[in-house]
């Protein structure tokens, strides 16, 4: 039988409305490794860096990883690579659900969107066949409306939908791509992107599974490492119990979380919102999982009030919670659900709201300007309600906030009061107090994010092994690794939270077992250097300068005013410098001709 | 000497219980603490905190919100007025 090699790829061209397939060589695959990778490069080698994102010149990938749909552990992800319309940077965000299984076994392992459809479209696999059909029907409707729709049109329950909600149709800078209602490609405005080219959706359903792979060598592994998830504390114990909102009160404990917009430490209300909170007030129903994942750490919620949904995850809960000043596990929750409803990142929706209390807070926003609406002060959980239902249909000062924080306190005259890296918001860890994680948060390459290198793993909860999160040496060196093995786990189409037990030796076996190539640890771990380099250059040719690798001046300016960690600040810039020494980049951040020609690119 | 003892996470849910005080003569370390309450709840603690003796990767144990790891492992002194934070191997993101 033979082995996963070569990339099948459906190419829309929205403009002629046509589809067409190709392939791409193992040649190509084995260097970039699908998903994020792969499509990485296909993104550079077809459109100019500088374009507008929001521009039928840019182009949306739908990328399978190299493992998704096979029987690895976690092994269903999918990710959406394009430009980005918040951050200007090479945009990639990746989710779990079912919907990149079933793309896989459907024979197709990436799927290119060029140009823009005059009217709405979306495109059905159905089998074999591959069609764009009129959304015009679907166009204004929910993520779930459009879920239910579309299923019912297709006539097969088993079909999967990603589609945007209201968000992206309104190109709010932080919309998302949802799949199965609830599951989000969220961060970095894909939903825009997708909005800007009238696609709402796709959905597909496999005649059967067309992924290629020996099994028997594939399941052996499978076994070992479904073993090592279950047995593991996190992975088999911790998040299948509380989810990922069992950090609430770890990083409020530690004093690394962030409430009324960064300006403190910790959140008096933590015990109110936090993951314990969900399950002892009984919102909790029950977890589940994702394709092939032996974690499921996923929350069914029902509310007091007879609504139910997925989530709300550690960061969404932070984003509407602490940072906002909200103790309200009701409204917070509430906010969640109509995040997935209209499409909506729910990082950069809270931590927005929260930048506009900030702004008001401090008479930089008229009154005036929220027309009808609530006033935006820290602790109104009224507010997070309507302000989102606001920013998704760009109504009144929706509007303004559907730009995203950081163009929302410029056009104030205060972009040091967005708390993001590159005009993304940043999530939910103080990098006062974890050096290494705001050295990552600096150099991002898709801007504030914690799922480009998750240092919080070994600066404060231990894992692979425990680091002082104030100890600035070996942090660049760490940053590195964890950026280039983020990489390579994000293209192999496996979920970053496995890298809570597994190691890249682990990666390298089942890589290695599912697919034609024999890859070496080291070679495994180039190839993640090899893409972090690549949207590395993606950005610097798009115009991003090495100067946009710092933090908001909060943090380094001003100390911690609270909690455990009171008086420190970020000492990011001291060890910039030898991160790009160990990148082998030059002193100005520039990638020099030795990577380039090292890393092959 | 008084202190107290802020359980989350499984801690918290499998022994339904969010906060132990006690009262020792002198002050201890962390592994006299890990003792006592492995005493009051059936050896639950170690059980989910330590490996081979050692604190097991992913467990966190504060002590007025620093890390013991950082401070002297499972030798840290407690003293009266401390607030010890437990958490079992959890994690996120």
């Amino acid at each position: 039988m033979g082995k996963i090699q070569e990339f099948s790829v459906l190419r829309v061209d929205l403009g002629k409305q046509t589809v067409t397939r190709e392939k791409i060589a193992g040649e190509r695959v084995e260097k970039y490794l699908g998903g994020r990778g792969l499509a990485s490069k296909i993104l550079y080698d077809e459109i100019d860096p500088k374009i507008d994102p929001l521009s039928p010149d840019n182009k949306l990938i739908y990328a399978t990883g190299l493992l998704t749909g096979t029987a690895a552990s976690t092994g269903g992800r999918y990710m959406v690579v394009t430009k980005g319309p918040l951050t200007g940077t090479i945009a990639s965000s990746n989710s779990g659900g079912f919907f990149g299984a079933e793309l896989r076994f459907s024979g197709n392992d990436m799927i290119i969107f060029e140009g823009k459809s005059e009217k709405p479209v979306y495109l059905s696999i159905k089998g074999d066949k591959a069609e764009l059909k009129d959304a015009s029907h679907i166009w204004g409707k929910k993520v779930n409306e459009t879920t239910d729709m579309l299923i019912e049109e297709f006539g097969d329950d088993g079909a999967r939908v990603s589609c945007i909600g209201p968000a992206g149709e309104n190109q709010v800078m932080f919309a998302s791509i949802m799949n199965e209602k609830n599951r989000a490609a969220g961060r970095t405005g894909v939903g825009a992107v997708m909005g800007s080219k009238n696609l709402k959706a796709v959905i597909v359903k496999s005649d059967d599974n067309k992924v290629n792979y020996d099994k028997e060598s594939a399941m052996e592994v499978v076994r070992k490492q479904t073993k090592m998830l279950k047995e593991d504390g996190v992975t088999g114990e911790g998040l299948p119990a509380l989810g990922t909102k069992v950090l609430d009160n770890i990083i409020n404990s530690t004093g690394l979380y962030p409430s009324n917009n960064f300006q403190f430490g910790t959140f008096d209300k933590t015990e109110e919102v936090s993951g314990e909170a969900l399950v002892e007030k009984g919102y909790l129903q029950s977890n589940k999982g994702c394709y092939g994942c032996p974690i499921r750490c996923g929350r069914d919620v029902k509310l007091p009030n007879g609504r139910s949904g997925e989530g709300p995850e550690y960061e969404t809960g932070w984003a509407f919670g602490a940072d906002c000043g909200v103790d309200d596990l009701n409204a917070i929750t509430e906010a969640n659900f109509l995040c997935n409803e209209l499409g909506l990142d729910t990082i950069s929706a809270g931590t927005t709201i929260a930048c506009a209390m900030e702004l008001y807070e401090n008479g930089y926003i008229d009154k005036d300007e929220f027309e009808n609406g609530p006033e935006l002060n820290f602790g109104s959980s009224e507010s997070i309600i309507y302000y989102t239902k606001q920013m998704a249909y760009r109504e009144g000062f929706g509007d303004k906030l559907a730009m995203g924080s950081y163009r929302l306190a410029d056009s104030k005259g205060h972009p040091e009061l967005s708390m993001s890296v590159k005009k993304q918001e940043l999530p939910a860890y103080d990098p006062r107090g974890v050096q290494g994680q705001g050295l990552q948060y600096a150099t991002s390459n898709r801007g504030g994010c914690h799922v480009r290198g998750y240092m919080i793993s070994p600066e404060v909860i231990g894992a692979p092994e425990k680091l002082d999160p104030q100890e600035l040496k070996g942090k660049p060196e760490w940053v590195k690794i964890f950026q280039d093995l983020t990489a390579v786990i994000d293209s192999v189409g496996m979920c970053l939270f496995t890298s809570f037990a597994l190691g890249l030796d682990d990666y390298k076996e089942i890589v290695n077992a599912g697919t034609d190539f024999n890859y070496t640890s080291d070679e495994l771990l180039q190839a993640g250097e090899r893409i972090y380099n690549l949207e590395r250059k993606f950005n610097l040719e798009a115009g991003i300068s090495p100067k946009e690798d710092k933090l908001p001046n909060r943090f380094t300016d001003v100390p911690l005013p609270d909690g455990p960690q009171k008086g420190v600040v970020s000492k990011y810039k001291e060890i910039l410098p030898k991160y790009y020494e160990v990148r082998g980049w030059t002193p100005e951040g520039e990638i020099s001709t030795d990577k380039i020609n090292e890393l092959g690119l | 000497m008084k202190i107290k003892v802020k359980l989350y996470s499984l801690f918290r849910l499998n022994l339904k219980t969010s906060e132990v005080n006690y009262e020792f003569e002198k002050n201890i370390k962390v592994k006299d603490l890990i003792d006592r309450l492995d005493d009051d709840f059936s050896g639950y603690f170690s059980e989910k905190l330590l490996e081979s003796g050692e604190i097991k990767t992913g467990s966190i144990i504060l002590i007025n919100g620093k890390n013991i790891f950082h401070i002297n492992k499972l030798n840290s002194k407690i003293k009266h007025g401390d607030i010890v934070t437990l958490f079992p191997p959890s994690a996120g993101g």
